[in-house]
């Protein structure tokens, strides 16, 4: 027969350690059944019509570039976006469903570059094809405060994909 | 990727200059100087330097540069770890009482539930759907439940309260959390790389058990050489020495290689070390300067650039930092203090041991680091932890000492100076040492 100390050692121990780890199993199970926002991370080889894109608005140097790539680093249903092999540019966007919305601000040397005018930039809006294996995307993009701008179609496809990462 | 020589002795000078200025401003103000040499590497990053000196920052660290500095960055991480294990003793973990054994079961289960728990909330906002949110939520979980085992026993030294209750069962608690964190993180990093490389996991988990079987019974036994040695030479050798570093760096090549990380060799690496203090202090002092003194700021400096706190913009992302921060410390926090007032120690005192286990330092940094690599979780969250960590690192001296004023506890204590303290220095950091 344990004796009281140790009773109460047992009784400490079942409901400040063994309920909860109990309770945590319940929820690891239960939150299998959640979603998270599409997965966009990663890099991204732009394929897009470069006579077309180099009529628009800082679109040039972007279509000078052949080799660029979208580097794009994803937290949850923010991200932000970076070109590699590109001029240098800071953008970020957000994800909603399978939709990706990003903003382009080129920096102010790349905007003299590239002719760009004040507070002009890039646009870019796509879907994600979840099921492509690799994914991609296919959207458009046009130059902001551009009116008689036609938007240019684009398709992008993931390179080297992350793929799931442990036990759903 | 061409080695820039001079942009890298560029930036270690910057680095070690940055933390040693800062790291000696903290200790003014009372905070371990590790808290500052963190602090300094957010500094060098996109938080402050990128932001306010965008062109400075991409002049002193270029993307194609910082290859170089996190491989010097992880070699002293990998030696680190060594150290870690080897301040590890298992006579701590067996020779527990029934109040550190249940105040360092709480501390691990309490924040690793409540952080499963917040995982729920954090996982659709700031995960993505290639993350299993198993994988998540364990990985939330075990970054919650570590302890800085190293700024722990500083805190306590410099407090004179090692041979108190409250910093016996501090140190052994912190031991066992340290195990156990690594214990599930290996897990975690098993379960995630097998499922990146396609190997079974089962295939990882046979390995690794196997591997760990061979270092504990072929390897362990053997390593009483050096003890022996130490013993009867008074030191040991150059040549002895650089086969404990190539001991501990095989060890790390082989979990590396197993699936699981470079780390977790080096640990058990030191783990399996012979115990006997006076040899584990002698192979301290010898691997301590450098890293402590050179290769550690620069992981710090490393993490400072992978933190970017501007991803965490807006209300809705500053409240799950705050919620972040407010979890991580009522989990480890108040389940020490509930759980040590539970089994008959004061109030304040448990405060006191609760205050203690909320500290994460160094340790935090680098399990974050992993998470990051493996991509577990996400820049914007790996920012909100850093903050986390830094947070609950800086509140636990001065939280400590409001909860247990000095007359409150050295009642009765000897007077203990550092070098008579029964743990080895350079694991807790000597006065100028970092405390990592």
């Amino acid at each position: 027969m344990s004796t009281h100390p140790n009773r109460n050692f047992i009784l400490a121990y079942i409901l400040l350690v063994a309920l909860p780890v109990v309770g945590m199993i319940a929820v690891l199970k239960s939150g299998r059944k959640l979603g998270a926002p599409i997965s966009v991370d990663g890099l991204w080889h732009l394929q897009v019509d470069a006579t077309s894109l180099a009529t628009l608005p800082c679109g040039k140097t972007l279509a000078e570039n052949p080799e660029t790539a979208l580097a794009i680093s994803q937290s949850g249903r923010n991200f932000t976006l970076t070109l590699a092999n590109g001029p240098k540019v800071t953008a970020s966007g957000v994800i909603e469903s399978t939709t990706v919305k990003a903003s382009i601000s080129p920096s102010p040397e790349w905007s003299t570059q590239a002719g760009c005018g004040p507070d002009q930039g890039l646009n870019l809006v796509a879907t994600v094809d979840a099921k492509a294996n690799p994914r991609t995307l296919s959207g458009q993009i046009s130059a902001s405060h551009c009116s008689s701008c036609s938007a240019i179609e684009f398709h992008a496809v993931r390179q080297n994909p992350p793929v799931s990462r442990g036990l759903h | 990727m061409t080695l820039d020589l001079f942009k890298l002795v560029l930036q270690l000078t910057l680095i070690l200059a940055l933390c040693r200025v800062v790291g000696s401003l903290f200790r003014r103000i009372g905070q371990p100087r590790v808290v500052g040499e963190m602090f300094a590497g957010i500094l060098l990053g996109p938080s402050l330097l990128g932001w306010i000196l965008p062109n400075a920052s991409a002049y002193l660290f270029p993307p194609g540069s910082l290859g170089f500095l996190n491989a010097l960055a992880q070699i002293g991480v990998i030696v680190f770890m060594f150290l870690v294990g080897l301040g590890i003793n298992p006579k701590e973990l067996k020779s527990q009482g029934h109040a550190a054994v249940l105040t360092s079961h709480v501390s691990i289960t309490m924040p690793f539930v409540l952080a499963t728990f917040l995982a729920i909330l954090l996982y659709p906002k700031l995960s993505d759907d290639s993350v299993a949110f198993t994988s998540f939520a364990l990985f939330m979980g075990s970054a919650m439940s570590v302890t800085a085992f190293p700024v722990l026993a500083r805190i306590l030294i410099e407090r004179n309260l090692l041979q108190s209750r409250l910093g016996t069962v501090a140190i052994a608690s912190a031991a066992v959390d340290d195990v156990t964190g690594w214990c599930i993180l290996a897990y975690i990093v098993v379960l995630t790389r097998s499922a990146h490389s396609g190997t079974s996991i089962w295939v990882t988990i046979g390995g690794i058990v196997v591997f760990s079987l061979i270092m504990i019974y072929g390897v362990q036994p053997l390593m009483g050489g050096f003890e022996a040695s130490y013993e009867k030479w008074g030191g040991l050798s150059e040549n002895r020495l650089a086969f404990m570093i190539l001991m501990v760096f095989t060890a790390a090549l082989c979990t590396e290689r197993l699936g699981l990380h470079l780390l977790f060799g080096a640990f058990l690496m030191g783990a399996i070390m012979p115990k006997e203090p006076k040899f584990v202090q002698y192979v301290l002092d010898r691997f301590e300067t450098v890293t402590v003194t050179l290769l550690l700021p620069l992981f710090f400096a490393f993490t400072g650039l992978r933190t970017n706190i501007g991803l965490v913009k807006g209300p809705e992302m500053w409240i799950y930092c705050g919620l972040i921060v407010l979890v991580a410390t009522v989990g480890k926090l108040g389940g020490s203090t509930l759980a040590s007032w539970l089994t008959g120690m004061p109030i304040r005192e448990a405060a006191g041991l609760g205050t203690l286990m909320n500290t994460r330092g160094l340790m935090e940094l680098v399990i974050l680091d992993i998470g990051l690599d493996i991509k577990v979780i996400s820049p914007a969250l790996f920012s909100m932890m850093v903050v986390m960590a830094l947070a609950t690192t800086f509140m636990a001296t001065p939280l400590l000492a409001w909860f247990c004023p000095d007359q409150l506890l050295r009642v009765g204590l000897p007077k203990l100076s550092s070098s008579e303290s029964p743990l080895p220095a350079s694991v807790v950091g000597s006065s100028g040492g970092s405390a990592a």
